[in-house]
């Protein structure tokens, strides 16, 4: 089938992750489904629609809002056998059970030596709503920073399925961060829409995507930020600067080689990121390139969430988020120097 | 069934193993924090009789006995304990953080984090319509952090097979309970629907005989909570002062007749048990449990090069 001709062109990302999801538990009886209104409602964002009805609610359950508890049951249950997707509604949300995940999911096989395993997957939307402070961040740095953790975020509607199969299949606790922008657009309205035609393929995690090649910088990026780029590097273009746009796909495990050598060739990396700039994965990205490519003495520049909390009105909130007009303006500078 | 003596010998193999540890403590082999839980014998020996291969136990910072009583290879336990590779976890997890798979038994050193852990293996085992319970191991100290909360709720809310086991010690860390909690814990399944009890926790009838009530509702889908009373006989962790503690309080609490074990054998005798027979069990036991302990010490050191590996799976 064509890209142009193709139906799931008219779905959004919620849509591609729920069908997605359906299939595998029609595959796989493991799989069970928590969290908050997932199951009636079919998630607040719609990725877990239809689940219940035809997994029922053995399958697919609705928690109190409880997090500590529920995602301490996935813990349990996935080291008990299980293959439990739990959503937390919101990645802010992390803060009331964070040790569930980072001291016992993403530790448990390290600290028993290989003895268990915790292969649960946990989704949970992230980015920019205008809900402010609390209800906007992305924190893919934070999971990525702690070990144990592999950290996936589709960056196109249509990587979303197959990195989710890849996901639920992975014996590791997997933290997938779903762009609430890119769970709403039609797939077919996005720059890029990523694997749409071959939505049942899983993407193994680690493998990064080059969405847009060029010659004069490499943007490495990815969630929302993609798509963003991707408008950057179509306005670049009118002034004759050649982008490539690597979307990372996941950031543990990190797919160095795509990254390294796209900077090797361009020259020039420019990260874009949504989420806080300090300590974050700008700083990362650029430090593993210039270790790798010290001999070229590539250039560098970051773009991301300046270190203040996000605000509320938009006026403020656009100030401080990247778009496509700042990160064209990254890269001019960039490439100008 | 409750065997008296069984559970005497069982209590015995506790204490030497726990003694063993403080030794390992005192000699350097053992080189980080540790929790013994000597003292709180007789609460492992009331459930063990109930613990079947299907249940699974999360257990917390003071795990060896609960370990012990679910059948966790006792040599493998002793090497983790000791640093050696070839045990549980190859010198990975340490005390605090042992994993026995085969028998479904797990802890944890975040306190409160046991409980909804224990709810996942008791969902699985719901889920799959097969037999067995989960027990969650906590201390009173974390029976007011909110994961306990959340559990008790979802746990009834959800019918699981789960027993909630609170070890009352009387103390989280240097804070006494009655400084840290308000109400009795036994009474905080109550507005769930989740029966609680409070029983003596030295006294292993007593607690077998909640234990069994508590495991038979759980078992129906019933949570159920029970909370022992103890008192830690050392300080929170090998090495600790402990002057937080009076020692009237200590000399009135540490007497023979709240040792779980002297106490079990006092009426072991009075039972007209003969006394040479249980002192030559006694000596059997801790040989066993000697034994144990050589095998464990005799394994190697874990390779320095294996702490870069086993992240991911
Ligand atoms: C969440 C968390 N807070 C604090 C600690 C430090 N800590 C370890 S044990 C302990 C006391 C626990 O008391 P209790 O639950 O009664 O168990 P006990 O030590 O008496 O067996 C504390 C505060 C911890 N490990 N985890």
């Amino acid at each position: 089938m064509s890209t142009a001709t193709n139906p799931a062109l008219q779905l959004n990302m919620s849509q591609l992750l729920s069908r997605a999801l359906e299939a595998e538990m029609g595959r796989d009886d493991r799989i069970v489904v928590f969290g908050e209104d997932v199951g009636g409602l079919g998630g607040v964002f719609g990725a877990t629609r239809n689940l219940q009805r035809r997994f029922g609610e053995r399958r697919v359950r609705d928690t109190p809002i409880s997090e500590m508890a529920f995602t301490g049951l996935a813990v349990g249950a996935a080291q008990a056998g299980l293959r439990p997707v739990v959503e937390l509604m919101f990645v802010d949300f992390i803060g009331v059970c964070l040790d569930q995940v980072y001291n016992q999911a993403a530790k448990n096989a390290y600290m028993s030596g290989g003895a268990v395993s915790v292969p649960l997957v946990l989704r949970t939307a992230v980015g920019l709503i205008g809900a402010a402070a609390q209800h906007s961040q992305v924190l893919s740095a934070t999971f990525a920073h702690l070990p144990g953790l592999k950290v996936v975020m589709p960056g196109t509607p249509g990587d979303g399925p197959g990195l989710l199969l890849s996901a639920i299949r992975d014996e590791n606790p997997v933290v997938f961060l779903e762009h609430k922008l890119l769970l709403k657009q039609r797939a077919g309205t996005a720059r890029h829409p990523g694997a749409i035609d071959a939505l049942d393929q899983p993407i193994p995690l680690g493998q990064a995507a080059t969405v847009r090649s060029g010659g004069d910088l490499t943007i490495a990026t990815a969630g929302w930020a993609v798509q963003q780029s991707l408008e950057a590097a179509s306005v670049l273009a009118d002034d004759g600067i050649e982008a490539e746009v690597v979307d990372l796909r996941s950031l543990v495990p990190l797919d160095r080689e795509t990254l390294t050598s796209s900077a090797a060739r361009t020259g020039r990396l420019l990260v874009v990121d949504e989420d806080y700039l300090s300590y974050g994965m700008s700083g990362e990205l650029i430090a593993v390139v210039c270790e790798e490519l010290w001999e070229h003495r590539p250039r560098v520049a970051r773009h991301a969430l300046p270190d203040v909390p996000i605000p509320a009105s938009r006026p403020l909130e656009e100030a401080v988020m990247p778009n496509p007009r700042t990160i064209a303006e990254a890269a001019r500078r960039l490439v100008l120097a | 069934m409750l065997d008296l003596e069984v559970a005497y010998r069982s209590m015995v193999r506790m204490r030497a193993v726990e003694e063993a540890v403080q030794l390992g403590v005192i000699s350097g082999e053992i080189h980080g924090e540790m929790h013994v839980g000597i003292g709180q014998e007789a609460i492992a020996a009331g459930i063990e009789p109930l613990l079947t291969d299907d249940d699974a136990v999360v257990s917390t910072h003071r795990p060896h006995l609960h370990a012990l009583v679910h059948r966790v290879n006792p040599v493998a336990m002793l090497a983790e304990l000791f640093e050696r590779d070839g045990g549980l976890c190859h010198g990975k997890g340490g005390h605090m953080h042992l994993f026995s798979p085969d028998r479904d038994f797990m802890c944890t050193g975040i306190v409160g984090a046991s409980v909804p852990i224990a709810l996942g293996y008791a969902f699985a085992r719901h889920y799959r319509e097969r037999a067995g319970l989960a027990v969650a191991v906590l201390g009173d100290g974390a029976a007011n952090i909110g994961a306990f909360a959340e559990s008790l709720n979802l746990a009834a809310l959800w019918r699981l097979p789960v027993v909630f086991l609170c070890e009352d010690n009387g103390y989280g860390i240097s804070v006494a309970r009655d400084a840290a909690t308000a109400g009795a814990i036994e009474r905080r399944g109550e507005p769930y629907g989740i029966p609680g009890r409070r029983v003596d926790g030295t006294d292993v009838t007593a607690v077998y005989d909640a234990a069994e009530q508590a495991f038979g509702q759980a078992r129906a889908g019933q949570p159920a909570l029970l909370v022992c009373d103890c008192y830690r006989w050392s300080g929170h962790y090998e090495g600790d002062t402990d002057h937080y503690r009076a020692q009237a309080e200590k000399d009135a609490a540490m007497t023979a007749e709240r040792d779980p074990i002297q106490r079990l054998r006092a009426r072991l005798i009075a039972g007209r048990a003969n006394e040479d027979e249980l002192t030559e069990a006694e000596a059997a036991e801790r040989a066993r449990v000697a034994e144990w302990v050589a095998e464990a010490r005799a394994k190697p050191s874990p390779n320095p090069a294996d702490a870069l590996s086993g992240v991911f799976v």
